[in-house]
């Protein structure tokens, strides 16, 4: 029998359970009606949006709404050593769950789910970044999902992070990025699902745009979502995401002043 | 994406053949055309369902192409304390060296896991999840592992895939089980012949004592077992591929390395005339309004109403093929 799947940590016990806490025993969450406490179903979550907090990378950016909390560090443009010429930069986005971010820990290697939140992510950045301003180069984003709270809630507040610790390191772009995400719950569209909202949705959309220039950039819809409602789902997740863009221009703004 | 390295040149050429009026593409095809699909639904007979689906091959000696085998196999689970008990769906999607010859193990682990994972999230979901995976309730359940292997891709590899998975699945049958339950045997040595006593009479209406199945077994049958359920609701998929103003359907390889961006879309017909949509992606760096996206997304959908109907009929043909010609056939010989 195998001693330690990975030796360089101490591996508990083979089986393990997360503990259940006793006032959270309750009915599976399809019989509970969820109500929402604090917001609206049209509302967001406030959003604490911190740029330039890890000094040591070129620009970076710290997000929390709620329960979701991101770091971001952007390093670039730096040279890309191995790959081939490329008149255009690359972008490189590396996203990691750290290991106590969701309700079941995260194996502390490369995971699978980290990769397909990353591709997310990228496509949202891809048409902002002016990439034909650095051939060769590479610009790497690192994020760490410190708490998470749904995938979809990852993506959004990922790509908003990304997008104010680009800006944050002085990289040309055409706009700032921002995202939002809907959950279909019966007839209502909810923004800015929870975990827990997502799991009794029907079907969740995120988009990600510019509303400055009113491009989107990405589109990641799953589940099951009539045409008539996924048309309504872009028109509301695009108005919030005008919201957050004043948003996240302010917090760049303040941070520069305190620069200065 | 893992596209065939094209020079400036070629795809500025390609780019303006789309956009001429008339549009021209290398195949002479008009931009809502697609190549030749075939398909064949159970292929390989060791697994529950199977499906090759091949778009775009040389009808004369069947080279070329992008080729996609699927295969559905079921495997018993037990079912964990609070987990459901209705079965899982997992796919997967393995892509062969030979089919990406250019790009190196590392770049091709990437592109299985994206592809992977954009069939995975689509056809687990619970709304699409058939109801007949369950064995017996709280204990065991079926576990119904997709696997799809791209053998060659020329172009258009999401709708590929979507169509063979959706082919696999049609083409399911889970077996017959039958519950069984484990009783101790009556005590011999209580009144084998000396005494009458009344033995304890058990009432139909005793509900006390509820039969629980504790295993299965499998019955011997004739057939392969029941249709998997839901099957009319499996997707089918679409990509639009942009280049500035026009899309277009059904990409060869240089013409995906030409266009900017793409925009894949998933729906499912549970009722023929309302389709849902079970998936979207955009891949790519090309702009869009959200105008453009909204109009995109209506074309995709009537595009997917013709390819639905098509894709139905070619599979109740398939399935004709498979069960009554083959019956016919062998009552000829006899």
């Amino acid at each position: 029998m195998q001693s330690a799947f990975d030796r360089r940590r101490i591996n508990g016990p083979e089986d393990s359970y997360h503990p259940v806490f006793a006032n959270k025993i309750q009915e599976s969450p399809s019989n509970v009606h969820i109500i929402r406490e604090n917001r609206k179903i049209s509302d967001i979550r406030p959003i604490f949006l911190q740029p330039g907090l890890i000094s040591q990378a070129n620009g970076s950016a710290y997000i929390e709404m709620e329960s979701m909390k991101i770091a971001c560090s952007v390093y670039g443009p730096r040279q890309s050593k191995n790959t081939a010429y490329n008149e255009k930069g690359r972008l490189n986005v590396e996203v990691k769950f750290a290991p106590y971010s969701c309700e079941l820990r995260r194996s502390p290697l490369r995971d699978a789910e980290d990769r397909s939140i990353a591709v997310a992510i990228q496509q949202a950045l891809l048409s902002s970044v002016q990439l034909e301003h650095f051939p060769k180069s590479t610009i790497d984003i690192f994020l760490v999902i410190i708490e998470a709270d749904g995938i979809e809630g990852c993506i959004a507040s990922g790509s908003i992070a990304a997008s104010t610790a680009l800006a944050d390191a002085g990289i040309d772009m055409y706009g700032l990025v921002t995202s939002c995400a809907t959950a279909v719950i019966g007839t209502d569209l909810w923004i800015d699902p929870t975990q827990e909202e997502s799991n009794t949705a029907s079907g969740t959309l995120i988009l990600s745009c510019m509303p400055a220039l009113g491009i989107v950039t990405n589109v990641w819809q799953s589940g099951r979502i009539a045409p008539s409602e996924i048309l309504a789902c872009i028109d509301a997740c695009n108005d919030r995401c005008t919201d957050i863009h004043s948003v996240v221009a302010q917090a760049l703004l303040d941070s520069a002043h305190n620069k200065i | 994406m893992a596209s065939t390295s094209i020079s400036k040149a070629e795809k500025s050429y390609i780019q303006a053949g789309l956009l001429a009026n008339p549009p021209r593409r290398a195949d002479g095809r008009s931009l809502h055309d697609f190549r030749v699909i075939s398909l064949e639904t159970g292929f390989a007979p060791l697994s529950n369902g199977s499906a090759h689906l091949s778009i775009g091959r040389n009808p004369h000696n069947g080279s070329g192409g992008t080729d996609i085998m699927a295969s559905v196999k079921l495997e018993v689970e037990s079912v964990e304390d609070d987990a459901s008990d209705r079965g899982r769906i997992v796919c997967n999607v393995s892509c062969s060296p030979s089919a990406y010859p250019h790009l190196t193990s590392g770049a091709l682990d990437d592109l299985q896991y994206d592809l992977t994972t954009v069939l995975h999230q689509t056809l687990s979901h619970p709304s699409l999840h058939p109801k007949n995976l369950s064995i017996i309730p709280r204990k065991k359940s079926w576990l119904l592992n997709l696997d799809l292997l791209v053998t060659a891709d020329a172009g258009n590899i999401y709708d590929a895939l979507f169509m063979a998975a959706r082919a696999a699945l049609w083409d399911t049958k889970v077996p017959r089980t039958r519950s069984v339950e484990y009783k101790s045997p009556k005590s011999l040595s209580s009144a084998s012949g000396d005494m009458d006593v009344d033995q304890d009479t058990t009432s139909g209406f005793d509900t006390r004592n509820v039969a629980h199945a504790t295993d299965f077994e499998l019955p011997d049958y004739w057939d392969e077992g029941e249709i998997l359920e839901g099957r009319e609701r499996w997707p089918v998929a679409i990509t639009l591929n942009l280049v500035k103003t026009i899309h277009f359907l059904d990409a060869t390889l240089q013409e995906e390395a030409s266009c900017a961006s793409r925009l894949l879309v998933v729906h499912s017909y549970e009722s023929p005339t309302s389709p849902t949509v079970q998936s979207m992606r955009m891949l790519g760096s090309e702009e869009l309004s959200i105008l453009n996206l909204k109009n995109l997304i209506k074309e995709a959908e009537s595009y997917t109403n013709d390819m639905f109907s098509s894709f139905t009929a070619k599979l109740e043909d398939e399935d004709f093929r498979r069960n009554q010609k083959a019956r016919e056939r062998f009552g000829k010989r006899r």
